[in-house]
């Protein structure tokens, strides 16, 4: 009796750990072959769209990578704001600095086309997403040359309080903007 | 004694310290230069107090931006005792022209004595930040120099090699296990088979003298492949030269079990069964290749 439990739990754990080894191996295929398309992308050849869609985030980035690339901002912008919350800190940091890339480089272009009031609100972008991924991860260098570009792009002033910005005149004017009662026809 | 006890008087006034509610304090900071946009400095703050006041740690800077170009990412406080670590971690992003002096706000902290309250200032730091581009900015064939998107990163495939070789290796023992109790292994089993008789011979007693026989026996057929009988033993040894080195034993065995089988009034004593053991131990010294 002993002998026949022994001899079924050893060939059912036979079983599970052939069934692990087999999932294993298809877990590894699967990682292979993502890995070739994020080669394939990083060289420039695009991959068919499902299979970055159900991908791993790695996938949506390196689309977007590939995206920015051929200047296709939008596209690169949709993909990327899909996985900012994905993944690892480091894998966050680099995805928010290519972020900022994106916004950097189309603001610059702006710029150059003396498109400033288009080029300011995609430099203050790029500065949001500089930042970020600095506070994610201080030791890329990357990112504190670009935000430097971006701060000499639109550079910062501290904001100067007016008298009149105070809320207590705020105050008065909103009583002041009140409608009165109308007068009636004459 | 008049002047000694002025002394001692003026001595106990000199010091002081005993009514101190702050026994120790320190800021403790980096160098105050060579940083540049985006990096982060840390602070530590050590204090140490007088029992039965606790520090508010309310009075701490809150984590967040401070002001424009200065960032609190995180407010560490640890305490042993009287004794309070207070760690912050600013970071800094301004992007000067040239090498410019900036100063980290200094705050107060407040501690409580039950309901009064104490202030102990935490001055500011000044600290030199330098620039990461020249004046003059760069200019490549795409227009200003940026540095490059960071290329994406490969999935790793560490945890799936881990999970993978693990796999491998219990289905491998469990197979190799089941394969030896299979008999898969014939002759790793005739090189255990007076291995298994000794571990089995050894809880018998002499009242048991039919068992430890017919193992013995059965040891011997297995090495034999055959049923080995005294009229074989020529051919036995043949195969087996190693053995003949025993065969006094070995006819003794054979005349004893035939003895024991088919005689009547035949008395067991301990004695023999010492004798068997013997034998069985001189069989597994020369499987194990010993002798």
């Amino acid at each position: 009796m002993i002998r026949t439990i022994r001899h079924i739990s050893l060939w059912a754990a036979l079983a599970v750990s052939l069934a692990a080894f087999v999932y294993s191996c298809g877990t590894l295929y699967g990682i292979h072959h993502d890995n070739n398309l994020i080669r394939q992308l990083i060289s420039g050849k695009d991959v068919v769209i499902n299979k970055v869609i159900s991908g791993e985030p790695e996938l949506r980035l390196a689309r977007a990578f590939y995206f920015k690339q051929k200047h296709r901002y939008d596209e690169a912008l949709s993909t990327l704001s899909l996985i900012m919350d994905k993944g690892d800190r480091d894998f966050q940091a680099k995805a928010r600095y290519n972020l900022g890339n994106l916004y950097l480089e189309q603001a610059v272009q702006q710029a150059k086309a003396m498109n400033i009031n288009a080029a300011m609100p995609l430099a203050g972008l790029a500065k949001q997403a500089y930042r970020q991924a600095l506070a994610l991860n201080s030791g890329n260098w990357d990112a504190k040359y670009n935000l430097e570009v971006a701060m000499r792009l639109l550079p910062e002033m501290d904001r100067v309080d007016m008298p009149d910005d105070s809320p207590i005149n705020q105050k008065s004017q909103l009583w002041t903007t009140v409608p009165g009662f109308p007068r009636g026809l004459p | 004694m008049r002047i000694l006890l002025i002394m001692v008087l003026s001595l106990l006034g000199c010091s002081g310290s005993i009514d101190e509610p702050v026994s120790y304090f320190n800021v403790e900071t980096p160098r105050p230069f060579g940083y540049v946009n985006g990096d982060e400095i840390p602070q530590r703050i050590v204090i140490e107090t007088r029992s039965g006041i606790t520090l508010q740690t309310g009075s701490l800077p809150a984590k967040g931006q401070i002001n424009r170009w200065l960032n609190l990412n995180q407010v560490t406080v640890k305490q042993s005792g009287q004794r309070y670590q207070i760690d912050l971690l600013y970071q800094v992003f301004y992007a000067p022209l040239e090498v410019k002096t900036l100063t980290l706000p200094g705050f107060t902290l407040q501690l409580s004595q039950g309901e009064k309250s104490i202030s102990q200032n935490v001055p500011a730091w000044t600290f030199t930040l330098s620039p990461l581009r020249e004046l003059v900015v760069r200019q490549t064939e795409q227009g200003e120099y940026l540095r490059p998107d960071s290329p994406p990163p490969l999935l790793a495939n560490t945890q799936a090699l881990y999970g993978l070789t693990a796999s491998l290796s219990i289905a491998a023992l469990i197979a190799s296990y089941l394969c030896y109790l299979y008999g898969c292994f014939p002759n790793r089993l005739r090189r255990t088979v007076f291995k298994r008789a000794l571990r089995k011979l050894a809880g018998l007693s002499k009242a048991d003298m039919e068992q430890a026989l017919t193992l013995v026996h059965h040891a011997l057929n297995s090495l034999n492949g055959q049923p080995l009988f005294a009229n074989r033993l020529s051919d036995f040894y043949r195969r087996n030269p190693e053995y003949l080195q025993i065969n006094s034993q070995l006819a003794w065995f054979f005349n004893y079990s035939n003895r024991y089988f088919f005689s009547d009034g035949m008395i067991v004593v301990a004695q023999d069964l010492q004798q068997l053991k013997d034998l069985c131990q001189q069989c597994r010294n020369i499987e194990r290749g010993s002798r």
